[in-house]
């Protein structure tokens, strides 16, 4: 069945394209989790409505489109925690309604929902194209890169922000750029799980790894291991009983976190 | 003789008034200082400007150099009011939180031998040697504290800069604590800027005060400052109970040698 199941050229796109949207949600997902800014990858992907409904206006690559979309909210984020001194989730609170309402009000100006939409609000990984992975690629190369540069820098700022600046640590450049992988990665993660639950794979695999690992290090590993499987098993599931494959990897995710919560506490009544 | 911190005139306001205004200071190399004063009389927002978290107005210079051009940063250990991850998960070991109190020459450089030698050395400093292999979120606030100190001394610096470290330690702890900075001043000669309400136990160390109020009512001498009749009057508004408790025990307050004993009614010194 499950040679089937691969030997079919869409769902070999698909699951490579999956795979690279795994690595690249949950790696940068660890540190926004860490840093309590786990909710950006939800604003983030509700501003993706209005570069996904400009697209579909203008009649361009909704993903194309998204890009700059994304980009400018992700700055606008950041000024406004840096500016007007309000806390990130009243920041991405702002951030978000406003991508919401601009989509919403673009998509009603285009005629309505139709098929193209609903693609990219719940996901469509069966349609993803040779660009889309070869994007996912680079993305992934260039956040390996960065991540294996600035890893000590990053655990720093993760763990005490005020006490890495003393140690001269560029924090605010460091999240800036982390928030920019994040943007990106979220444009990506588009057609494989939808606009609704791309912040699932930024936010769950860093939680379930961060119940489950001793290292920082694991949970790095833990969090690109758990999101592949998570949508291994999800494209597997949704291919063999033809439902949803973005909502199906997201429950497959959120059944690895039930599991390693439950370990966790069996494990802690066992210890005593 | 050069100075370790140079403060110039600094100000500094978060919204309409100012928190911090005229202030100006030097403080030696081997300076003890107990920077003491009200709530939000602007104590941490003045650490904050001297480590450069906060930009004000006024000329802060450190070891000689302007703070926002100051790159030798393992001269200075910092160690702050509350631990940053007391409440949450984050699964990084005691060593790891102590390797980064030292600053690297390249980003992704490996911790060396002599990383681990510093870190375990000042750990050891810190009674907290037992510690090095645990989660650190594991750990209780005090055990957190006693780490968190040893990151702040494993690069030896030349400044140690506290806010209010002792808060979260029991007795038995905040005495053992001061008595290392103690030490940590009078035989390795390293400068202390410590924010602090324990001026009783913490007193018989230190050698300056420094009290702010959003200005700088006094900076000097720990006998001058039992003396001072502006600070006197100042004490009564926010402490008088923790120098009537020290009175009470026949004590100056501030461990001076200055011989007063006073009664619990008797304004100080005065």
């Amino acid at each position: 069945m499950i040679s089937e199941f691969l030997s079919y050229g869409f769902v070999q796109y698909g699951l490579v394209a999956g795979s690279l949207v795994a690595v690249i949600c949950a790696l940068p997902g660890v540190f926004l989790v860490l840093k309590r800014l786990s909710l950006i990858g939800d604003g983030l992907s509700h501003v993706c409505l209005t570069g996904v409904a400009l697209g579909l206006v203008t009649q361009t690559s909704p993903l194309y489109m998204s890009v700059p979309v994304v980009l400018a909210a992700s700055f606008g984020i950041l000024q406004i925690m840096d500016k007007i001194k309000i806390y990130g989730d009243a920041a991405i609170g702002i951030v978000s309604a406003a991508g919401l309402a601009v989509g919403i009000l673009l998509t009603a100006l285009a005629g309505g929902f139709n098929t193209d939409l609903y693609g990219f609000l719940f996901g469509s990984i069966l349609t993803v194209t040779r660009a889309e992975i070869f994007g996912c690629a680079v993305l992934l190369g260039a956040l390996l890169l960065f991540l294996l540069y600035g890893y000590r820098d990053l655990l720093a700022a993760s763990f005490d922000e005020a006490f890495a600046l003393t140690r001269g640590v560029a924090v605010k450049r460091l999240h800036t750029i982390l928030i920019l992988f994040t943007s990106l990665a979220i444009v990506l993660a588009l057609k494989v799980v939808g606009i609704f639950l791309v912040s699932a794979l930024i936010i769950i695999p860093p939680v379930t790894a961060l119940l489950l690992a001793r290292t920082f290090k694991q949970v790095l590993w833990l969090s690109c291991g758990l999101a592949l499987v998570s949508v291994w098993v999800g494209v597997y599931l949704s291919f063999m009983f033809n439902i949803p494959s973005g909502a199906t990897i997201i429950l497959v995710s959120l059944l690895f976190l039930l599991i390693a919560y439950v370990w966790t506490k069996i494990g802690r009544s066992y210890a005593r | 003789m050069p100075s370790i911190i140079h403060a110039r005139n600094i100000r500094f306001k978060y919204t309409q008034h100012w928190v911090l205004d005229g202030v100006s200071f030097r403080v030696r190399p081997g300076d003890y200082v107990g920077v003491i004063g009200p709530n939000g009389g602007g104590k941490t927002t003045l650490l904050k400007l001297i480590l450069g978290l906060e930009k004000g107005e006024g000329i802060i210079k450190l070891f000689g150099q302007p703070v926002d051009q100051f790159t030798a940063w393992q001269k200075i250990g910092y160690l702050a009011q509350k631990s940053p991850v007391s409440q949450s998960r984050f699964p990084i070991s005691v060593e790891e939180v102590v390797l980064m109190g030292l600053c690297y020459d390249s980003a992704h450089k490996e911790a060396t031998p002599e990383n681990l030698r510093a870190v375990h050395h000042a750990l050891a400093l810190t009674h907290a040697e037992n510690l090095a292999k645990q989660i650190f979120s594991n750990l209780s606030i005090g055990q957190q504290q006693r780490v968190l100190l040893a990151r702040a001394l494993v690069s030896n610096p030349e400044l140690l800069i506290l806010d209010e470290p002792s808060t979260a330690l029991d007795a038995g702890s905040r005495e053992m604590f001061f008595a290392l900075l103690g030490e940590l001043n009078q035989k390795h000669g390293v400068t202390i800027l410590l924010i602090t309400h324990d001026t009783g136990e913490v007193g018989k160390y230190i050698s300056k005060f420094m009290y702010i109020d959003r200005e700088l009512v006094f900076f000097g001498d720990k006998e001058e400052f039992c003396h001072s009749q502006k600070v006197a009057d100042k004490l009564g508004q926010f402490a008088q109970h923790t120098i009537d408790h020290l009175h009470n025990h026949g004590h100056c307050p501030l461990g001076c040698t200055c011989g007063h004993t006073h009664s619990t009614q008797e304004a100080h010194h005065d």
